[in-house]
């Protein structure tokens, strides 16, 4: 799953893969909580973030760089980005996530990519 | 309500579970809901273009041996569930429902730590019959306790059989306990699967699980074909039921 790079020499070519270059992996992510409440702000949605992870993964994955490069507070959707090491921690933890503020909650991972611009299009809203 | 989120998040079959415990009082096997009453229309898989299907199973809770009795009496409303599964308490009883038992999943206990440690001969056996193993995820969801038990349990499991075998389901009652199926197979790699392994267990592990029901109600096997785009035709064949320990490939 990376970028496969060809080169055209004068008579054949070479094809070279190159595995896990990406150094980040990009998540499009929305969190669900039944009407009611506040809803959270950007700063208390990072620390929702990291108490997912502390809560699976401890303190050690709590520690894990992860930024929020947008988020809407409208619609709850943000756009992560996490070490491509530890988006197994993240997308667990994020999973496994039941509750916010004493409130049920989930969060639905809509894309995940080692690319930010692959998050642009999602084939899955397409109607056939 | 949790139907539709369900449909929404992107799962294409669904199975409605109807759990009987043995412990309380005499009780009997009710005659499963039938889907069509309960949508008059199923809405479309997202991104394809067929519907949902929505399948009917039957969970026993055994704690006893003469519990099995049931499954091996000719009560009608037996035969009328898709799937079958049976969760056992006592290692005698994952014994039996490895080696004997007529069903299609095993239920690990992912709410307390397991009574029994997993011995390799039985599980080896449910491998060659087809019956496959099956971890919730929703009590991860609620609690942190029942999360370091699922996924002790989960990991223990894996050393016995390696990763084979698995189903990870969700025993969810309202929609926002569900995950997308992605999000799962996120969870098998968490458990100690690789990667194929955790996507067959959301995905390739449970259709085998649904041949495996169509198998055991028919009188021997299921033959599916698949048209290639080539002239030839190919022929499938899915496992016939466990009569045989081994099968001619």
């Amino acid at each position: 799953r990376g970028p496969a790079g060809r080169r055209m020499a004068a008579a054949a070519f070479e094809r070279r893969v190159l595995r896990r270059a990406a150094e980040h992996h990009y998540l499009r992510v929305r969190l669900e909580l039944p009407d009611g409440g506040a809803r959270p702000n950007a700063t208390q949605f990072k620390q929702l973030m990291v108490t997912a992870l502390r809560e699976l993964h401890g303190e050690v994955g709590a520690a894990l760089p992860v930024d929020v490069l947008t988020y809407e507070e409208k619609t709850l959707s943000a756009i992560l980005r996490v070490i491509s090491s530890g988006l197994v921690k993240l997308w667990s933890a994020l999973t496994l996530l039941g509750f916010y503020q004493n409130r049920r909650c989930a969060f639905r991972v809509l894309q995940t990519s080692p690319f930010l611009l692959a998050l642009a299009g999602n084939s899955r809203e397409l109607v056939l | 309500n949790t139907l539709t989120v369900c449909f929404s998040v992107g799962y294409s079959v669904v199975a409605l579970n109807h759990v009987i415990d043995f412990k309380e009082k005499k009780q009997e096997i009710i005659k499963p809901v039938s889907p069509s009453e309960l949508f008059p229309s199923l809405p479309i898989v997202q991104g394809t273009s067929k519907r949902i299907k929505v399948m009917t199973r039957l969970t026993l809770v055994v704690s006893d041996p003469s519990h099995c009795n049931l499954l091996r009496s000719t009560s009608a409303n037996i035969r009328l569930y898709d799937i079958i599964a049976v969760f056992p308490k006592t290692e005698k009883l994952f014994h039996i429902a490895c080696t004997t038992l007529d069903v299609d999943l095993v239920c690990i206990n992912v709410t307390e730590k397991l009574p029994f440690y997993f011995r390799r001969p039985p599980v080896n056996m449910a491998i060659d019959r087809g019956i496959y193993f099956e971890l919730l995820y929703t009590p991860a969801i609620k609690d942190s306790t029942m999360r370091r038990y699922t996924i002790s349990n989960a990991i223990s499991l894996m050393q016995i059989c390696k990763g084979k075998n698995i189903v990870i389901s969700s025993a969810a009652e309202r929609p926002l306990e569900l995950r997308g199926p992605y999000d799962v197979a996120n969870l098998g790699l968490l458990f100690g699967l690789s990667e194929s392994e955790a996507k067959a267990a959301v995905s390739t592990n449970c259709r085998a699980t649904m041949l495996h029901g169509e198998t055991r109600k028919s009188a021997c096997g299921v033959v599916y074909t698949v048209k290639k785009p080539r002239k030839v035709e190919e022929e499938e064949t899915a496992v016939p039921a466990c009569k045989k320990a081994k099968t001619q490939a």
